[in-house]
């Protein structure tokens, strides 16, 4: 007999899950590109000792900065801890809480956060900080029709935006799987993510030339545990991305359909199997592609925009 | 429109490559080199050949297998190596910066607003094909509003390029837009004239290919916008 375990539990376990595997998600993605460059790369923990070492050290503040500039890496936080309460991220039935929010509400999350990150950023005064702000606020306007699309043909698919109703009805059939509705869809919600995360066709992840960045940018002027608690939001928000796209969009097996202990161990053991799995292929579209001029990036947005308005007109009008 | 339900597999599978169809034709409308922008009406036509095969395949036509082989052997290989050597032949496209033929300032509009006026015509394309009841129980739904869209995207590629080249490629796209029809409707149209199609764009490359040459000896030019000085 193994054990059973409650409701609450498993919830707690989806956040937990996600806010501990996501430094080493980041982690293994720049391992894997160093090793695709032939270099041989930081450990796939160096994000942990990273945030250990910034936990410990002082935090400083630019002269005028009120207390927003404090505590907006701390509400960004939260909202990345709640949005996977949202999500499947661990079983196939929903959870309680799951029906806080749609997949609407957990984009609202995910861009209040980016908000409070950007609002933080504009309090430092620093240039580059507003800059990034400005420019990742700029870029977000023309993402969001975007998701909104994506959002559209998981509506037209299921009939509710709930995410586990989508990832349901892509278990349902092979036929759903080949529908290039979804396919269009996924494609768009890739390139989204590419975009959110700052991946190479429009952001050089981690890298010291400022002129090209947009969001590595807006943690210019925070230090310490507030740092700390920025690159592990932003750890974060990535592995959420990525679990929505594998968990709903991609790949929805190997969830768990009952309450039981390995259960739901093994689909947490799956989950991140899974994201290490995109994240290999994101390493590898880091390393094939350059970098796009910061003025084509909405020619990026473009090509998305057009993959999430085709999957609608080939669900709605063509009956595909 | 019944969104909820899913076609089959094979419906399925042939709609993406449809939908592959479409997005290959809108590369087309965004490529910058001459050489990429053969290189993917090959891959476009290569498209077609497989999907003529699936169908041959799941209908249980042979004779599609034959019409494949033909459509790959002239639209991958010979029509490219044609277009290639015109390319090479008169320095085709060198007017046009770069020995490759960079044909991206061609367009009369800026990339992003040329994309988003193909993305509305070809949902004009969705709207108009949503209203035929042609095609059975079987037939893979979306493949035909596709095709439409793949017609009216190659008008924008031929109207908003003033390269002859891209006006060529435009058309011969359309060519394959409208054996995308024909397969997903009339798989069992006679071989006959299917292949009096393909060689109907034969003809065309010929036609195009006397035009481009003698185009680019008078004009010393690929564009389209010096034969206004030609007016008396």
């Amino acid at each position: 007999m193994s054990v059973v375990l409650p409701v609450p539990v498993i919830q707690a376990l989806q956040v937990v899950t996600i806010i501990g595997a996501a430094p080493g998600v980041s982690g293994l993605i720049s391992r894997v590109e160093a090793r695709l460059q032939g270099r041989r790369g930081p450990r796939v923990l160096q994000p942990y000792h990273d945030l250990a070492k910034l936990f410990r050290k002082e935090a400083l503040a630019p002269q005028g900065a009120s207390w927003v500039f404090l505590a907006a890496p701390a509400g960004a936080f939260a909202c990345y801890l709640t949005v996977p309460l949202l999500i499947p991220v661990l079983t196939s039935y929903p959870l309680p809480l799951g029906y806080l929010g749609d997949i609407l509400g957990g984009g609202f999350i995910l861009s209040l956060a980016s908000f409070l990150v950007a609002i933080a950023a504009l309090e430092s005064g620093s240039p580059y900080a507003q800059l990034g702000a400005s420019r990742a606020k700029t870029f977000g306007a023309i993402t969001e029709p975007v998701v909104l699309f994506v959002v559209f043909t998981v509506a037209l698919l299921t009939g509710t935006d709930l995410p586990y109703a989508l990832a349901a009805t892509v278990r349902a059939s092979a036929g759903q799987i080949m529908r290039p509705a979804h396919l269009l869809a996924a494609a768009a919600l890739l390139m989204v993510i590419l975009y959110e995360t700052g991946r190479i066709p429009v952001e050089t992840h981690a890298a010291a030339s400022e002129l090209g960045m947009i969001e590595e940018a807006r943690p210019f002027e925070h230090s310490g545990p507030y740092l700390a608690l920025l690159r592990w939001g932003a750890a974060a928000k990535q592995l959420i991305l990525y679990t929505i796209f594998v968990n709903v969009f991609a790949a929805p097996w190997g969830l768990a359909s009952s309450q039981r202990a390995p259960a739901v161990a093994l689909a947490a053991a799956a989950l991140l199997g899974k994201a290490a799995l995109l994240g290999c292929l994101v390493a590898v579209i880091d390393s094939s592609f350059a970098k796009l001029r910061l003025f084509k990036i909405t020619e990026f947005a473009a090509a998305a925009f057009l993959l999430a308005v085709l999957g609608v007109l080939t669900l709605y009008l063509g009956g595909g | 429109m019944s969104a909820g339900h899913a076609p089959g597999v094979y419906a399925g599978g042939a709609d993406v490559i449809a939908v592959l169809i479409l997005l290959a034709e809108f590369g087309m409308l965004r490529q910058a080199l001459a050489r990429d922008q053969v290189r993917l009406y090959a891959a476009q036509s290569g498209l077609i050949s497989a999907l003529a095969v699936i169908v041959g395949a799941v209908r249980g036509l042979p004779e599609l297998y034959l019409l494949a082989g033909l459509s790959a052997a002239l639209k991958i290989m010979v029509i490219p190596l044609v277009l290639r050597r015109l390319l090479r032949a008169g320095r085709v496209g060198a007017d046009l910066a770069g020995p490759d033929g960079d044909i991206a300032r061609s367009g009369g509009m800026s990339l992003a607003s040329t994309v988003l006026v193909a993305t509305a015509v070809a949902a004009a394309g969705f709207f108009a094909a949503s209203h035929f009841t042609v095609g059975g129980a079987a037939a893979p739904p979306a493949a035909l509003s596709l095709s439409v869209s793949v017609v009216l995207v190659a008008f924008i590629l031929m109207i908003h390029r003033r390269d002859v080249l891209s006006q060529a490629i435009g058309l011969f796209s359309l060519e394959n837009a409208i054996s995308l029809a024909a397969l997903v409707i009339a798989a069992s149209l006679p071989l006959v004239l299917e292949a009096a199609l393909l060689f109907d764009l034969l003809v065309a490359v010929i036609v195009f290919g006397l035009l481009i040459r003698i185009h680019h000896g008078r004009a010393e030019s690929l564009s389209t916008t010096d034969l206004t000085s030609l007016r008396g």
